[in-house]
């Protein structure tokens, strides 16, 4: 009869098989009871033959107590005998060697420090000069780099670069990690998980929008609607021309929601069929009359917008027919919804002057006063950073939507300008800035959120540390507020702001050459 | 005082601890702060009118501060030692101030009036009565648990996984009664068994004899050598005067500490610290308790990695390991050896043990030249020869233990028993680094 087998086969099979087999009637015995079965020792080694014999012969003793003992001396003559599994030819490659030096005792101290603070903005921020100094991480932090790159996807380039070889080495024994491991960024598109797939696609989009579709297209058929769908928006970064033709196609694509998302794309490219054709006809709507003024001793150029007839091929792509709001007639709810489908350089062409001219006009006529949020939505659509510059600068009304298009430095003066009643617009909006606030800024928001402590609480710095400047710690005392009960809080945030502001100055002295 | 910020922040009593250490290892917020080869000390301005007074014996790692907190070592304490590891220069002072002196010479008086003490005059008839009085109910709890042990062999144990937690605690329970603690804890580990796995009747099974042979010996005292007699003793749990332990002369050696593992049950933290004696190449295991996560002021601040130089009293036994530390002093590091080359050297020495003793206890071993190796899906250390041992709680510190490694094999430290062990740390470029 086989015996079944009780422990780790692996770690017992060093025994001599004769005492391996007794173990495991010991252990059956065990199982079933002494009252159920009696263990079998004929086949126990020579050496403790005779001391088993000295137990069973032993009439003081009964049956479970000659087991006991019998199995506690075949445990310890089995523990006695030990020797370790032996497994030739059980090979790990090793790691290569890294290329890149290892950063030095201080950086890995203050990356130490914001591990314990758990504050990724930082971290970001110790990465990127990690990264920038061609430096990686010491070994026995690599581990917890990856693990935190395995949960913090927007770090997983830099973690990748800061822990070399050694990281990509280590992520071969980890699927959590294998964001690590070298793959080819197409066999990662065929291969690769969903979100893998997603955010490659994303990078070659914003290097080589070309060969994004590219790939789209030789895997479309066998997508689903739903990745059709996450993919299709994707083609958003870098829309141009080149695009049309792919995107036309997909008017006959049976799902709903994808058709619908590529004739918005469409809408966003000023070459396509159905931008022309609503450029075509607000170029009939759209004219310029010469007005008496000042009871007929001048004249003066206004703007006509007067709809002509409409076909209804404008209708079937997405233009409302009627009004939905008190505010608009029928036929200026279709101009607005024209205008925003329209690039904002028609008008400078169509009513020939500039950007500065076009919101002029628009802003002392009445119905242009209503279009010309449409020319919002339609510098935002387009990217025109030039008109977005226009319409902060010569608009009555502040657009915070088109702020975000303006260069950094802009950005920040026009958030200093705009900043008393519209403050939290301006903080989120300025929450996105891709450099450091102005310290004039920065002091700006400091004021504001030291008297809204509940809403801008530490997890807000903490967050946001990498956009706070290093010469905020002087104007911190400044922005103290006069509420006595805020002031203890505003205390307490200084103290933490002025530490994470440390650490990132502790980071950029570490990474000095 | 050697210390790196990792040993540091180790003797933090909690995670806040670390991170309020961490804040105050800065300059700024010390008013003084001096140094000499007794004491580190320094005022800290905290949140009341008069500076925190913080001082550190640094040859016997003691704290003392003058905060409220009731956490030991408190936060200034740790960012004070944080503070002089990362910058020594800063402290130039070295002639302490009153606060500090008076602080040590009371340190040094207390411990000349202990040493001095003399022994309360013993009841030795009360003693002698309680003594019997004990060894009474502890044997009446033996054959109480042989006769458990018994039941569930002549029944099998096949049906254990079912019995539930109450079946083995009211037993524990039943041992604590007859004041024999060890059983009880033998008792629990018993029911602690992991039933979901593969091979949990040899596990459950080797713990069932591990207390069968204990009651067995604790009957069978007079027939055994005086050093089994005493194993036996510790095993049931009769404690050792640890004065008495005190008076003996020890054994004085630079001791590099290897490891400290952390067990909780019950609210009692027991620290389990791995030494081992450069010069005599003697391991020692140090244990300290904390209930309640209260810690005593006299309580042992030494920390994997650390070098101590200090004298060591051994608790009688045949294979010795258990021990206390007499007296401290933190040293230097220097350069120790691993004295096991391969895993047949360790097999070898289990057997010298598993001879003498035969329950099994971790152990730990220092080893030359091993590798993390992977084999049906599980992790081994292998040495030079193709020999290996499985690693146990490997998820704590395999990732670690792997990036060290790069696949190459280190001299290392393993603590653990028969064919499971765990990595406790490795030497990487001459430096030690705990996993």
């Amino acid at each position: 009869m086989k015996l079944p087998v009780y422990g780790k086969t692996d770690y017992i099979n060093h025994f001599e098989i004769v005492i391996m087999q007794q173990w495991n009637d010991i252990v059956n015995t065990a199982m079933l009871g002494t009252e159920k079965k009696v263990p079998d020792f004929n086949a126990v080694p020579q050496n403790i033959v005779q001391p088993l014999q000295l137990i069973q012969q032993n009439q003081q003793l009964d049956k479970e107590e000659k087991y006991l003992q019998a199995a506690a001396l075949i445990y310890n003559y089995q523990v006695c005998g030990a020797v370790p599994f032996k497994k030739e030819n059980l090979i790990i490659a090793p790691a290569p060697a890294e290329e890149k030096p290892y950063c030095n005792k201080e950086a890995l101290q203050v990356l130490n420090d914001i591990l314990s603070e758990e504050n990724i903005p930082l971290l970001a921020f110790w990465l990127q000069h990690c990264a920038a100094a061609g430096h990686i991480i010491h070994p026995e932090l690599v581990h917890r780099l990856l693990q935190l790159g395995a949960e913090q996807k927007k770090l997983q380039t830099l973690i990748t670069a800061c822990c070399g070889n050694r990281g990509k080495w280590l992520a071969g024994f980890n699927e959590a990690w294998n964001f690590s491991m070298q793959q080819s960024t197409e066999e990662t598109w065929q291969t690769g998980t969903p979100e893998q797939r997603r955010n490659i696609l994303t990078a070659t989009r914003k290097h080589n929008p070309v060969l994004a579709v590219d790939w789209l297209q030789q895997t479309w058929p066998q997508e689903d609607a739903a990745t059709k769908t996450t993919f299709l928006e994707i083609l958003q970064t870098n829309i141009s021309a080149a695009d049309i033709e792919f995107l036309e196609l997909l008017a006959t694509e049976k799902s709903k929601k994808v058709k619908e998302l590529a004739l918005d794309l469409l809408k966003n490219i000023p070459q396509s069929a159905v931008v022309q054709q609503y450029e075509s006809l607000l170029a009939q709507t759209v004219q310029l009359k010469k007005e008496k003024a000042l009871l007929g001793l001048s004249t003066k150029t206004v703007l006509l917008l007067q709809l002509p007839q409409v076909p209804d091929a404008v209708f079937n792509s997405g233009i409302e027919k009627l009004s939905s709001t008190k505010e608009f007639t029928d036929d200026e709810y279709i101009i607005y919804q024209l205008a925003m489908y329209v690039p904002p350089t028609f008008w400078q062409q169509q009513l020939n002057t500039t950007a500065e001219g076009v919101i002029k006009l628009l802003q002392d006529d009445a119905v242009g006063k209503k279009i010309l949020p449409a020319l919002v939505l339609a510098v935002k659509r387009f990217n025109n950073n030039e008109w977005a510059a226009a319409l902060l600068q010569h608009s009555k009304i502040f657009y915070l939507d088109i702020m975000a298009m303006l260069p950094p430095q802009q950005q920040n003066d026009y958030s200093i300008r705009f900043f008393e009643g519209h403050e939290d617009t301006i903080i989120q909006n300025a929450l996105n800035f891709t450099s450091e606030w102005s310290t004039t800024l920065t002091q700006k928001i400091f004021t504001y959120t030291a008297k809204n402590a509940y809403q801008y609480n530490r997890s807000f710095y903490s967050q946001h540390i990498h956009l706070i400047p290093m010469q905020a710690i002087a104007v911190l005392e400044k922005c103290m507020p006069s509420e006595a009960y805020q002031q203890s809080v505003w205390a307490g945030t200084s103290e933490y702001i002025t530490k994470l502001i440390s650490l990132k100055t502790q980071t950029i002295t570490a990474f000095q050459p | 005082m050697q210390l790196t910020e990792e040993q540091i922040l180790t003797l933090a009593p909690d995670e806040a601890s670390k991170k309020a250490g961490k804040d105050l290892a800065n300059a700024a917020k010390w008013v003084t702060k001096g140094v000499n080869q007794q004491a580190l000390w320094g005022e800290c301005q905290g949140s009341g009118s008069k500076p925190y007074q913080t001082q550190i014996d640094v040859l016997d790692m003691a704290f003392k501060c003058s905060c409220p907190s009731r956490k030991f070592p408190c936060k200034h304490g740790l960012g004070l030692l944080l503070l002089h590891t990362r910058q020594k220069q800063l402290f130039i002072d070295s002639a302490a101030p009153q606060w500090v002196t008076d602080w040590l010479e009371k340190r040094t008086e207390k411990q000349e009036k202990k040493a001095a003490k003399e022994d309360k005059p013993v009841d030795e008839v009360a003693q002698a009565k309680r003594q019997q009085a004990r060894s009474l109910k502890v044997s009446d709890g033996v054959e109480e648990l042989r006769l458990w042990v018994k039941d569930i062999v002549r029944n099998g144990i096949i049906a254990m996984p079912e019995k539930g937690f109450t079946f083995f605690e009211n037993m524990a329970k039943r041992m604590i009664d007859a004041q024999a603690p060890g059983l009880a804890n033998m008792v629990r580990t018993l029911g602690d068994t992991n039933f979901f796995v593969e091979g949990w009747q040899t596990t459950f099974l080797k713990q069932l004899l591990h207390i069968y042979i204990v009651t067995e010996g604790f009957r069978n005292s007079s027939q055994i050598n005086d050093a089994l007699q005493q194993d036996v003793k510790t095993w049931i749990g009769f404690t050792q005067n640890q004065d008495e332990l005190k008076e003996q002369e020890g054994t004085t050696d630079t001791w590099m500490v290897l490891a400290k593992q952390l067990f909780e049950q019950d609210n009692i933290t027991t620290e389990r610290y791995w030494l081992y004696g450069v010069n005599t190449k003697q391991y020692a295991l140090v244990l300290q308790f904390i209930v309640r996560g209260a810690l005593a002021a006299n309580h042992l601040n030494i920390t994997a990695g650390q070098f101590i130089q200090a004298a060591l009293v051994y608790y009688p036994g045949s294979m010795p390991l258990r021990a206390i530390i007499k007296k401290q002093i933190s040293t230097t590091p220097v350069t120790i050896h691993a004295n096991y080359s391969n895993w047949l050297q360790v097999a070898a020495a289990q057997t010298t043990v598993a001879a003498a003793l035969p329950v099994q206890s971790d152990r730990a071993y220092l080893i030359k030249q091993l590798k993390p190796v992977q084999y049906n899906k599980q992790w081994w250390l292998q040495d030079a020869d193709s020999n290996m041992m499985l690693l146990k709680n490997e998820q704590r510190y395999i990732w670690k233990l792997l990036a060290l490694s790069a696949g190459h094999a280190l001299d290392m430290v393993v603590i653990g028993n028969e064919a499971v062990y765990e990595a406790a740390g490795v030497w990487q470029n001459g430096l030690y680094k705990p996993l």
